[in-house]
């Protein structure tokens, strides 16, 4: 039916539903901003470190057009030949640097994009692969691997996915009872965990190295520590497979979060979308896994950050978790790598440049049209600025950034970030989904 | 009197089946039995149902009656233990997930949707059936949006968030949804339920305007028994799992049926529309 009324279809011609509109103001600005910080993060870390460069060396290292129009580097980086002999400069920032921030990045999209698909599967804005027992399945893979089947570490990246994906089965047909439901998956979610993060602790025990105990700790707290481009090779074909399906089934994962009746009524498979965007969540945020280990609360907070500020479209919120996650890592990396000062330092020059930037923008957009220039709009303007004036007067009191000697795992860094925003989140929302 | 009533009551639902067998039904089931994990023995047991097409037919019952159980059996939400549903001939068990979302639309009691997704978004979604997994939106689904929104009459909510509006606009909007997949059949489960009078109106209003503009057969669940006589062009009285009575709304609804099946005492005067005075509780 409904080709009768083709005739009618001119009147109509106004219609916005058209399902390209909704790239909007928020998500570009938001898109912009963590490009700015992304970028802000990564020259910082390009820069600082024990071989000592300047701003400009790293700067003039990191756009040599030299290396950048060398095939045989790129096949270097890209495809694990040998690297072609570079000055030390060189090798540093495009060999030892660039690596671990490119897989910072990969990593940070990963878990967000994943953390937003579990959220929007169970219907709950407290799932993440932490919540649905993939990071302790995951781990637990790659304790085992390390402490007692050390012929597999080859392998670890896929035994990793295995055990994130097992961990996850064993989540779903538990919560299975003719059908999932958000809470059981939830529940069943924390009990797995539970369970895997004893028997992960109790490898500790078994373990008689004492390295490999540091390996493991390391693992389990999340770290970025000695990431090669190897590790690169490693999650990039992931990320280009999960991110850009992710995407896709975003309108998917719209009408999943409508319920299952409601799902199903429009023609849905229901349990065979949950569980395929469920499977591609899972494989993305198991590679994020293998390279760097448990990076706790990305999965969780990213998601959330960005459903406040682009509402609560999947197709926005999964695109969000592509700029807010990577920026998230590199931000936190920052802290991880080069210690507070400089945390602080990046965090005050990312602000004013965000607030002065926006602020140009706005004056642009005031003069097409006044109203895009909401309150949040202003907000964000003011409050950026306000952020990082503080940061770097604070940094100028202690008498200007200086490296840290110690570095502390990333995933430490993203916890004490995350937490407490979380927690700020809890306390403006007060509604958290149906747990 | 009694037996000879009940045994009028029976003659007219098989000479009535018979007949709309013999004319089109939409949908008709033979035989159904329905349980929940929970309940021993079927809750709804119905040998035969017959949802005639391109009319309005109105399931009633008290609470429990399994009205709702029934229409979610019909829109394939529920798998039943036995039995035959019908759709156009065919049985429901064997149209594709999608293919059966386009011939048939069903909206449920309860209905939820983020806060922050827009009525037209939230019609959009019901495009979802005629759009493959990278679907882009096309001029049939802009029109079969703007067409939904219009019968429903939520054109001036369009911008407006699921999250901001009342519970009777919610309705409006959700049912614009279910309009959207522009099916030939729409089950409805207590549209008007727990709305004030003004949207109950307007919701069985769209529910009349669909039905004369487009033809499309419905079956909706109501509550009200006034309001089902006053809309529906059929009746179907469900009592505790069991069809009571079938047939159009002046031979359906009866002091008796009143008396059995909603245990109501009640004077029902034809004007020539049934109306229903209840005196007391039985």
């Amino acid at each position: 039916m409904g080709a009768d009324e083709s005739g009618t279809s001119d009147e109509s011609a106004t219609i916005t539903a058209d399902g390209s509109g909704w790239i909007d103001l928020p998500l570009v600005t938001l898109a912009v901003v963590c490009v700015i910080v992304t970028v802000f993060a990564a020259l910082l870390q390009v820069s600082y470190g024990a071989y000592e460069l300047t701003f400009w060396e790293a700067w003039a290292t990191l756009f040599d057009p030299d290396l950048l129009s060398n095939p045989s580097v790129w096949e270097a980086f890209l495809l694990g030949t040998d690297l072609p002999d570079l000055p030390a400069r060189s090798i540093v920032v495009w060999n030892i640097r660039m690596p671990r921030i490119a897989v910072g990045l990969l990593v940070g999209a990963n878990l967000g994009v994943a953390g937003a698909i579990f959220q929007a599967v169970t219907r709950n804005e407290l799932a993440s692969p932490q919540t649905l027992g993939v990071n302790a399945g995951a781990g637990l893979a790659v304790l085992l691997t390390l402490v007692v089947y050390t012929e597999l570490t080859h392998l670890l990246p896929l035994v990793a996915a295995l055990g994130g994906t097992i961990a996850f089965l064993l989540v779903y047909s538990i919560s299975w009872d003719g059908g999932t439901s958000p809470v059981r998956l939830i529940l069943a979610g924390i009990i797995v965990a539970t369970v895997f993060n004893a028997l992960q602790t109790a490898l500790f025990f078994v373990a008689d190295d004492l390295g490999v105990v540091q390996t493991a700790l390391a693992w389990t707290t999340g770290s970025l520590t000695g990431v090669d481009w190897e590790e690169f090779r490693i999650i990039l074909p992931m990320t280009l497979l999960g991110v850009p399906l992710s995407v896709a089934g975003a309108r998917h994962l719209n009408v999943l979060v409508l319920g299952e009746g409601t799902a199903k009524s429009l023609g849905m498979n229901v349990e065979r979308m949950r569980f395929g965007l469920s499977g591609v969540a899972i494989v993305t945020a198991s590679s994020g896994i293998a390279v760097a280990g448990i990076v706790g609360f990305v999965g969780l907070v990213v998601p959330h950050l960005v459903r406040t500020i682009v509402g609560s479209d999947y197709r926005r919120v999964i695109l969000g978790c592509v700029f807010v996650g990577p920026a998230l890592l590199a931000v936190a990396d920052v802290g991880s790598r080069l210690g507070a000062t400089m945390f602080v330092f990046m965090v005050g020059v990312s602000g004013v440049a965000t607030g002065g930037l926006f602020f140009l923008a706005g004056i642009v957009l005031y003069v097409v049209n006044p109203d895009r220039l909401d309150r949040s709009y202003r907000r964000l303007v003011g409050g950026a600025t306000v952020v990082g004036l503080l940061s770097l007067s604070y940094t100028t009191l202690i008498g200007g950034p200086s490296v840290s000697e110690t570095q502390v795992p990333v995933g430490i860094v993203t916890g004490l970030i995350g937490g407490p925003y979380f927690l700020y989140l809890m306390r403006q929302r007060k509604q958290m989904g149906d747990l | 009197m009694a037996t000879q009533d009940s045994d009028d009551r029976a003659e007219r639902t098989y000479q009535a089946a018979a007949e709309t067998s013999s004319q089109d039904s939409a949908l008709s089931v033979t035989d159904l039995a329905i349980s929940y994990p929970t309940s021993d023995g079927p809750v709804v047991e119905v040998d035969r149902l017959d949802i005639p097409e391109g009319e309005i037919t109105a399931l009633v019952g008290p609470n429990g009656s399994g009205k709702s159980t029934t229409i979610r059996a019909l829109a394939d939400q529920l798998e039943p233990d036995s039995g035959e549903i019908l759709l156009d001939g065919e049985d429901i068990a064997n149209y594709g997930a999608k293919e059966l979302a386009r011939e048939l639309g069903h909206l449920s009691q309860e209905n939820d949707a983020p806060q922050s997704v827009s009525v037209e978004d939230l019609v959009l979604h019901g495009r979802y059936p005629y759009r493959g997994f990278f679907g882009a939106v096309d001029a049939d689904d802009r029109r079969a949006v703007e067409h939904a929104i219009d019968i429903a009459g939520v054109d001036h909510l369009r911008e407006e968030n699921v999250g901001n509006l009342s519970g009777g606009q919610k309705q409006l909007a959700f049912i614009a949804m279910v309009l959207a997949q522009e099916t030939d059949v729409l089950l409805l489960d207590e549209p008007t339920t727990y709305l004030d009078l003004h949207h109950q109106l307007r919701v069985m209003e769209t529910v009349e305007r669909l039905n004369t503009e487009r033809d499309v057969t419905v079956a909706v669940v109501l509550h009200d028994i006034a309001q089902a006589a006053r809309f529906a062009d059929y009746l179907i009285a469900l009592d505790d799992g069991e069809v009571y009575d079938w047939g159009p709304p002046t031979d359906v609804v009866t002091e008796e049926l009143l008396r059995d099946v909603f245990d109501v005492e009640a004077a029902v005067r034809y004007t020539p529309e049934p109306e229903i005075t209840p005196k007391h509780s039985l």
